[in-house]
């Protein structure tokens, strides 16, 4: 091997190595993405316009909720609305009133039912446009919907003394394109 | 005779009408104009009582369909919407799918309301006391079973369909049959004013066809009518003609024939040997003479009015002095005047303004007045002859009125609008065997309406005539323009 053939070699080695080094270094880093606070909704407490009842507290909304008051003040039958599973403004329900799985919701109402501590299963509807009809043609009808759906066939209920927009209010829900 | 002739001609040739002839006579002029008119008016008078009676009958068809077939519609779709809403209502009690249910209960709801609006677009309509009535009683039972429905449908999306099924029967069942009472009555009171409508509207055509009958039976009728009229007025007007014709040559053949039998007669003589003196001889050549000037006359008359007729005359305007005029007339029947042992009393005023006019027209025209003076003067002899400066009557402009006046048998009232019609001659005066060919009036008349003026009369029966004769003054433009274009004759054609 001549003299210049070892230095061609040792260079284009070199040249290599360089290479390789720099394609194994890390490119410059951007910054993480930092994870934002998801945009939360408000769930509306909905009762039909008829219903003289302006405010309830988490407790009487949860009793009602669980089917352990049957009627309102005024003598009405509560009937209660519930959205289909899977949908998130009932798996917020489900988390914030009732504290409870879907399994353990189903359970509380059949057991409840065959007992006779509940006096009737919750009206499941699939949409929340079907909520607020069946909510406007029964008078002790009460249900949820997402505040934005809410329109002047029902009646919003305070609770703990606050509406959906006060601040303070206790039910909202991490926000999710409903249909 | 000749009225006998005239008498008898009417008696045999066409059956007279007293009281239609003479007003077919004075309409036969103008009778295609009238007949027209007539048939226009009558047409119109048709098409206004056609248009109108086309036009309830169309109004009244419009309000039968408007108020009552959809009226009737209307309560059909009523009806259909209120079994709508009940229908829904028990659709919602076939499921337990609460989705289904809300969606039963829309359509309900969606039924109800098209009842409601139903209602009350009825009430907006109403107009009698029944159907208000009627209408606020629906609207109260709709609204109670509405009431009932909610709660039923309150029910079943709470799932009590017992409940549901009673609270129906309890009071929906009959609020309902209310309901469909109410709305059977409104359909009867449909059926009722739709069946009153018909009947109007099937009087209105047989009104409308009786007066469209009676209109056309009516027109046929009038044009018959007018027909028939026109060609009696034609048939009158030629009859005139005829008769008119008649008395004219009637009239010449007596004027001609009086002077020619004094001309035979005289000539006769003198021919004969009868008369041989001087005096007497030139006696009777002056008869002959006046004779054949009576002739004369009587034949320019005749001439002048046919040429009248004809449109043939003309005149020379020229600028006359009034005096002129009256000299040249009373120059003309001096012979004639003095011959009767007329005295003429002249009354003319100075510094009369000149007038434009023919000077042989005008004294032909103030001639005929006076000769028809001198032949109607009765046991008067006398003629008076005024000129004045007068206001007109139908110009701004004072006008030279020339009168002349006699005292002698006047005309009757009745014959004074007729005595300017030509061959006209009254009773009276036939009777009186006054000659004369009846047309020196008419042309005088004719020369004066040439000339730009007027001839008037006024009379009394037994106290004497006035005849006017009405000229305008003439302009100074004018009597400049004539008397320097006087060798270029201007000229006016009569019409």
């Amino acid at each position: 091997m001549s003299r210049w053939t070892g230095r061609f070699l040792i260079l284009t080695g070199a040249g290599f190595l360089a290479v390789a080094l720099s394609l194994a270094s890390d490119p410059p880093r951007r910054a993480p993405p930092q994870p934002s606070a998801a945009p939360e909704q408000n769930l509306a407490i909905v009762v039909n316009l008829s219903n003289p009842t302006a405010n309830l507290s988490m407790a009487e909304l949860r009793k009602i909720f669980l089917g352990e008051r049957s009627h309102w003040p005024n003598g009405r039958r509560i009937t209660l609305v519930m959205i289909e599973p899977g949908r998130p403004e009932r798996t917020a329900v489900l988390s914030l009133i009732y504290q409870m799985s879907e399994n353990d919701f189903n359970n509380h109402f059949l057991h409840g039912l065959f007992t006779g501590e509940v006096f009737a299963s919750p009206k499941t509807l699939a949409t929340p446009v079907g909520v607020r009809k069946f909510i406007f043609n029964v008078p002790g009808a009460i249900g949820y919907v997402r505040a934005t759906d809410v329109d002047a066939s029902v009646k919003v209920i305070r609770i703990d003394e606050r509406l959906p927009d006060d601040k303070g209010y206790r039910l909202h829900f991490p926000s999710r394109p409903s249909n | 005779m000749r009225r006998q002739t005239k008498h008898l001609l009417r008696r045999t040739t066409f059956g007279s009408v007293p009281l239609i002839d003479p007003l077919l006579v004075s309409i036969a002029r103008y009778s295609s104009t009238l007949s027209f008119l007539a048939v226009l008016s009558v047409v119109t008078i048709a098409g206004i009582f056609v248009m109108r009676d086309v036009k309830s009958t169309n109004i009244e068809a419009q309000k039968m369909y408007a108020g009552s077939v959809l009226g009737l519609h209307r309560i059909g779709e009523l009806q259909y919407e209120a079994q709508e809403t009940r229908r829904a209502t028990f659709y919602a009690l076939t499921t337990n799918d609460s989705n289904l249910q809300v969606e039963y209960a829309d359509q309900s709801r969606e039924a109800d309301r098209l009842v409601s609006e139903g209602i009350i677009e009825y009430l907006r309509h109403a107009q009698m006391p029944q159907e208000i009535e009627i209408g606020k009683r629906l609207q109260m039972d709709w609204s109670d079973f509405l009431e009932v429905r909610n709660e039923v449908l309150a029910s079943i999306l709470e799932g009590s369909t017992k409940e549901a099924v009673n609270l129906d029967q309890a009071g929906g069942v009959q609020s309902f049959d209310r309901v469909r009472q109410d709305l059977g009555e409104i359909k009867r009171l449909y059926n009722e004013q739709a069946s009153q409508r018909l009947a109007n509207v099937v009087a209105g055509s047989r009104r409308f066809a009786i007066r469209l009958i009676t209109v056309l039976v009516l027109t046929l009728a009038f044009a018959s009518a007018s027909v028939w009229a026109i060609e009696r007025s034609k048939m009158l007007a030629a009859i005139q003609l005829a008769e008119l014709q008649m008395e004219f040559v009637a009239s010449v053949s007596h004027e001609l024939r009086s002077p020619l039998a004094v001309i035979s007669s005289a000539a006769d003589n003198i021919v004969d040997g009868v008369i041989s003196r001087k005096d007497d001889v030139q006696r009777y050549v002056g008869v002959i003479r006046n004779q054949s000037r009576q002739i004369t006359d009587l034949v320019n008359q005749i001439l002048q009015f046919a040429s009248i007729q004809d449109g043939r005359s003309r005149y020379v305007l020229r600028p006359l002095e009034v005096s002129q005029i009256v000299e040249s007339v009373l120059g003309n029947t001096s012979e004639l005047l003095q011959g009767a042992g007329f005295v003429v009393e002249r009354q003319i005023e100075a510094s009369l303004p000149g007038i434009l006019g023919d000077l042989s027209a005008l004294s032909q025209c103030l001639q005929n007045l006076i000769v028809n003076s001198v032949k109607y003067s009765g046991e008067s002899r006398w003629i008076g002859i005024r000129a004045l400066l007068a206001d007109s009557e139908d110009r701004a402009s004072p006008e030279i009125q020339i009168k002349v006046q006699d005292h002698g048998i006047g005309i009757a009232r009745s014959e004074m609008p007729h005595i300017f019609e030509p061959f006209y001659r009254s009773a009276t005066v036939v009777d009186a065997q006054i000659h004369g060919a009846g047309l020196g009036l008419s042309l005088a008349k004719n020369i004066a309406q040439a000339m730009g003026g007027k001839l008037s009369v006024v009379s009394e029966v037994a106290r004497g005539t006035t005849f006017t004769l009405h000229l305008p003054i003439a302009r100074r433009q004018d009597l400049q323009m004539a008397a320097g274009a006087i060798e270029s004759t201007p000229t006016i054609e009569n019409e």
